[in-house]
């Protein structure tokens, strides 16, 4: 095979990868899915619409955003660091899951998905944003619009989103730290 | 992925269910299912997370590995996730006709250069040499041969495949939407075809709703075409006395008649609605991964769907019917999500032709978003003429004749059965004294069009529901005013001359929705919205209709099983789509066990424990037929439904309750009353199965001990009582009742199969009865009460019936309807999950919001068949559009505690968006009548 190729070294949940050679151009999500064994991150429309393919993208300055890795190409992750979906939850050694994260367990006791295509994505915006919150919380009065910004770009097409929302506007309200009062 | 090691007990042999289709042997283990998991060492399923005080499931039972993103879905698992799968997994693409108004000559792949060349190319000539094509449902030419022009746009021509993910990723890249590749001919224009079909169904009722019909579908069948004259229907000439046809457009020439030269005191109004060709925009494309081991003959597929007794049967018989020698298929069904569009999907036939070109290796065939749009089964475009005729001074409707047209696109699919329920739906929740509606499924070049939430009468529904507005508004009565005096009330026939099963609440769901504040304050709302908003207007709308849940050919199997230690399995034809079924379904067993199913395994299609025959077509088969077929105590007309036409909640769960409740009557309750009759044989006397609940896992009755499942399960085990069932279930709009002898009797149950397993201590003579894989007893029915095949004239047997009032503001700067708030009424039986109902609720209006004004795509050239779209031109409703924070419903308590659940997934899509429209009226004084409405279209009539 002639195709060239660069070598991509990225930290993922925590555990370093690479490098591995990837061909030049592919896209992030076509490492994740036939590279790396990390299928939870989906394919929805491969045009960075739905947000289903998302991965936290986590900054030396401590900040994180979502990146859409259907049309970002790998390369931009070399020597990043990023958290998928299978990171999220805690898991032992065996790589069983020990606990979910607050996000995820809300989202179960909400009833927030129904195919659970999307969810993935979704969990992965509610942890940017209440990690964000934790840097800058808003007032309790903001929490709705908070909630609906960040999720808006989300495709879900099962839900009509109500649980989803619900489900992250509690977790801000009873964790603490995440809202301030005031106007 | 762990190998099948020491840990699994059972054998392949033994775990996977063996059936023989055309010859072939049929495998099928569901991605996690326990036959899977014994294989493959993964569960997908969570034992149920049960609260025992509220009786409530706390999450659904697939939870867990869906918000951890585990492989899931058929689209996660590549070959490496697949034990003896080779590992090396390939990757297919299908190329396609952007055009279908000219001769297809083949293609040129010389854009790839060396470098991207695929390892295979499979074409229509490859399948002529192995004689594959299509079963029957789907139609011709699986692939397009050259020379021929396509039958719609996207047509398939050939398949590619790569051994390699790198060079099949950048070949699609470079193919896809260069119109280079794809070569043509002449023009010859698109193909003129008869339509896939037509049928009209003709009602004059009695004096009154209640009274015998003149002339009905449920008595004399709908009017079929006699022939196509230029590709359109023609009826049978109307003749009073003549046969069953003509007597019935003898009918409708009367209607058409009195509709043109009208009583003096009727208003007649004539409308005509249109509804948009749409995708279901399922997130998970279409997709298959399959493997064929040539040596040993067995092909291997995994596959998303919601018919996956449909894909077994079909993937066989297309192999048997081939030059192949295959011996062996296993199937992998997989959870999915579709609202229809993986519902008898070509998809899994374009898998099976990937793996069996892979030259051995395991091939991947994944549609992306634009593929999805270009091949993805569509939502049918309706266009309908509606002509009512309403009596000015009473306010009643008289008289219905609708002509209707459905565009099927380039395959049948189920294009006629849709069309007919679009039909047969039109009256919604109104009473007519007279109906002739004319339906027709025509044949075009537009996309293949398939089974789509709603299925029809989301798109006649919403055109009545225009109508009733503007009838009201025309005879100066509030519009819910104006419903409520046409209701279809209990007792009354709908317009096949059927009355439909229970009690019809329609009349209920209008009278909260008039009283809402929504409505009743919606003038004043008005104007102070408008004085606070300027440049905005404000309106509520309402609709309120009333659907059909099942097909009238609902079957499925379920099994359950209370182990010696008390836990129980639950088997089940049905699949988890995403709605929750497969959480329902385990909490269906608390009735009877008081517990949920422990353990669950969804998608079963072979029953070695309970055989079942089945043969002709259940839809269409005369009353003799079926009374000669019945004698056979292993025959049904239907085998298992696919999941669809919202048939869970009601027709799954009849089963699972049917099979749970026999483990009760003739396990568990005679295992209580041992265990009581040792305080005495008084004791045997007082205890009654009526007089028994269940109450934290324990079995209670007044005066006795409570006794664990546990407990009960371990004393069945040892006395040998029945510890399992197997059932069958068919419905026709009323469930099939036959005899069997259990134990010391017959006993009449609403089943028409049963199988028993007995505890362990059960004497020689019984054991050697169970004669099945698993230690069955296969009951023969005694006598058996099919419904009577006049039932499927009915058209619609059970309804559920919803309404929603729309509250939305008009930006008059640019056309934007923002949708503030909407409020749903629904009645639904006693809910399996009320989190579920919710959850359908919520994504349900969604849905509806997205067709009312975001929606759609064009029919022809410059629509998706050109591979082009995506969600960039096709939109849909974010949280944004939904008013996610203000939405609010109701639903109605149940009418007693044994009513059972209704399906109710549909129903909720529709209402919402005649209330939008309606509401829309109330803000700018426009009536649209195509759907969706647009800005553009908005500001334009404002302009």
């Amino acid at each position: 095979m002639s195709l060239p190729t660069r070598k991509l070294t990225v930290t993922i949940n925590g555990q370093r990868r690479g490098p591995i050679d990837v061909p030049e151009g592919m896209m992030m999500i076509d490492v994740l899915h036939e590279m790396l064994d990390l299928t939870g991150s989906r394919l929805g429309c491969g045009v960075g619409i739905c947000h289903a393919c998302v991965v936290i993208w986590d900054r030396d300055d401590q900040t994180s955003e979502e990146v859409q890795t259907c049309i970002t190409g790998a390369d931009f992750f070399d020597g990043k660091r990023i958290r998928t979906i299978e990171g999220i939850a805690r898991t032992n050694d065996g790589g069983e899951i020990t606990a979910l994260s607050p996000v995820q367990q809300a989202f179960l006791d909400k009833f927030s998905f129904q195919c659970g295509y999307c969810t993935p994505g979704f969990v992965n915006a509610a942890t940017v944003l209440i990690e964000r919150l934790k840097r800058a919380p808003v007032p309790r009065a903001e929490v709705e619009a908070t909630v609906a910004a960040a999720l808006e770009n989300h495709i879900c097409r099962c839900t009509g989103y109500v649980r989803y929302y619900q489900a992250v506007r509690d977790v801000i309200l009873t964790t603490p730290g995440l809202t301030r009062d005031g106007a | 992925m762990n190998d099948v090691g020491p840990r699994s007990r059972l054998s392949r042999r033994q775990v996977l269910r063996h059936g023989l289709i055309a010859g072939i042997a049929v495998y099928v283990a569901p991605l996690g299912s326990r036959a899977y998991a014994a294989l493959f060492d993964e569960r997908l399923l969570t034992a149920p997370a049960w609260n025992g005080r509220t009786a409530s499931l706390k999450y659904r039972v697939d939870a867990t590995s869906k918000v951890t993103g585990g492989k899931v879905f058929a689209r996660d698992i590549r070959a490496r996730d697949m034990p003896h799968w080779p590992q090396q997994q390939a990757h297919a693409l299908v190329l396609r006709t952007t055009l279908a108004d000219r001769l297809y000559a083949g293609f040129d792949l010389s854009v790839l250069g060396s470098d991207l060349k695929p390892d295979r190319v499979v074409t229509a000539a490859d399948l002529a040499r192995a004689g594959l094509a299509f079963p029957a449902f789907y139609g011709e030419d699986m692939l397009l041969p050259p020379g021929q022009t396509a039958a719609y746009l996207g047509q398939a021509v050939a398949m590619l495949i790569f051994h390699d993910f790198a060079r099949f990723r950048f070949a699609k890249e470079k193919l896809q939407f260069n119109d280079t590749v794809v070569r043509y001919g002449t023009v010859t224009g698109p193909l003129q075809r008869d339509p896939w079909g037509a049928s009209r169904f003709v009602r004059v009722g009695g004096k009154t709703g209640y009274d015998e019909d003149v002339f009905s579908c449920t008595k004399q069948g709908p009017v079929s075409t006699v022939a196509y004259d230029r590709h359109e229907p023609v009826w049978p000439q109307p003749a009073r006395d003549g046969d069953l046809g003509a007597q019935g457009m003898y009918h409708a020439q009367a209607i058409d008649e009195e509709l043109g030269h009208p009583p003096a005191d009727w208003l007649v109004m004539t409308r005509d609605y249109a509804t948009q060709s749409g995708d279901t925009a399922a997130l998970e494309p279409d997709n298959a991964n399959g493997w064929y081991d040539s040596a040993k003959q067995e092909m291997h597929l995994v596959v998303p769907t919601q018919s996956p007794q449909e894909v077994a049967e079909g993937v066989a018989t297309l192999i048997a019917k081939s030059r192949l020698g295959l011996k062996r298929l296993f199937l992998h069904p997989c959870f999915t999500v579709g609202y229809g569009s993986k519902d008898h999907n070509p998809m899994p036939y374009y898998g099976l032709l990937a793996a069996l070109y892979g030259d051995g290796r395991p091939v991947r065939l994944a549609n992306d978003r634009f593929d999805q749009f270009q091949a993805g089964l569509k939502r049918h475009q309706f266009s309908m003429r509606y002509t009512i005729g309403v009596d000015r001074r009473t306010g009643l409707l008289q008289s219905f004749q609708a002509g209707i047209v459905a565009n099927g696109g380039g395959r049948a699919n189920c294009s006629v059965a849709l069309t007919m329920v679009g039909a047969t739906s039109a009256a919604s929740v109104y009473y007519f004294p007279k109906t002739d509606v004319a339906a027709t499924a025509i044949a075009s070049r537009a996309l293949d069009c398939g089974s789509a939430r709603g299925y029809g009468a989301l798109e006649t529904l919403t055109a009545t529901e225009l109508m009733a507005d503007e009838l009201a508004a025309a005879l100066g009565l509030d519009p819910i005013e104006f419903r409520l005096r046409n209701v279809l009330k209990t007792g009354m026939k709908n317009a096949q001359g059927a009355v439909p099963d229970g009690t019809q609440r329609a009349e209920a769901v209008l009278a909260k929705a008039r009283a809402h504040a929504l409505w009743t304050g919606r003038a004043a709302a008005k104007q102070a919205y408008e004085a606070a908003h300027p440049g905005k207007f404000y309106g509520v709308g309402f609709g309120c209709i009333q659907r059909r849940f099942g097909d009238g050919a609902q079957a499925s199997f379920a099994k359950v099983e209370v182990a010696r230690d008390g836990r129980i399995t639950l088997s089940h034809t049905g699949t988890e789509i995403g709605t929750g079924a497969s959480s329902g379904q385990a909490v269906a067993c608390v009735r009877w066990l008081g517990r949920p199913a422990d353990a669950l395994e969804m998608a079963v299609t072979e029953w070695p424990d309970l055989p079942v025959e089945t043969s002709g077509d259940p839809h269409a088969m005369s009353q003799d037929e079926q009374d000669r077929l019945s004698l056979n105590p292993r025959w049904t007309p239907a085998f298992a439904s696919a999941s669809s036409a919202s048939n869970s909640a009601y027709y799954f769960t009849h089963t699972t309750q049917a099979a749970a409740r026999v483990v009760f009557l003739y396990g568990l309750w005679p295992a209580a009353v041992a265990i009581w009759a040792h305080g005495g044989p008084g004791v045997l006397q007082a205890a009654k199965p009526e007089a028994a609940r269940w109450r934290d896992g324990a079995l209670v009755v007044e005066g006795f001990e409570p006794l664990p499942l546990a407990r009960l399960a371990q004393e069945a085990h040892a006395r040998g009582l029945v510890v399992g069932a197997a059932v069958h279930g068919f419905n026709r709009w009323q469930w099939t009742e036959a005899d069997f002898d259990v134990v010391g009797g017959a006993v009449r149950l609403a089943v028409d199969g049963l199988s028993l397993r007995y505890g362990d201590g059960a004497a020689a003579a019984k054991q050697a009865l169970a004669s099945t894989p698993n230690r069955y007893h296969v009951l023969n029915r005694r006598t058996a009460a099919f419904p009577p095949t006049r039932n499927n004239n009915a058209m619609v047997g059970y309804n559920t019936a919803v309404g929603t009032l729309a509250e939305l503001s008009v930006d008059a700067t640019n056309g934007k309807v923002a949708v503030l708030a909407h409020h749903t009424i629904l009645e639904c039986g006693n809910m399996l999950v009320p989190d579920l109902v919710s959850g359908q609720l919520q994504g349900g209006t969604a849905t509806g919001i997205g067709l009312a004004l975001h929606e759609e795509l064009p029919l022809y050239e410059g629509g998706p068949g050109d591979g082009t779209w995506n969600f960039n031109r096709y939109h849909l409703p974010r949280g944004s559009d939904v008013a996610v924070w203000a939405q609010t419903a109701e639903i109605l308590p149940p009418l007693s505690d044994s009513e059972p659940p209704k399906g109710m997934a549909e129903v909720v899509v529709i209402p919402i968006m005649a209330a939008i429209v309606n509401g829309i009226a109330h803000a700018i004084g426009h009536r649209f009548r195509t759907l969706p409405v647009t800005p553009d279209q908005i500001l334009k009539v404002l302009g």
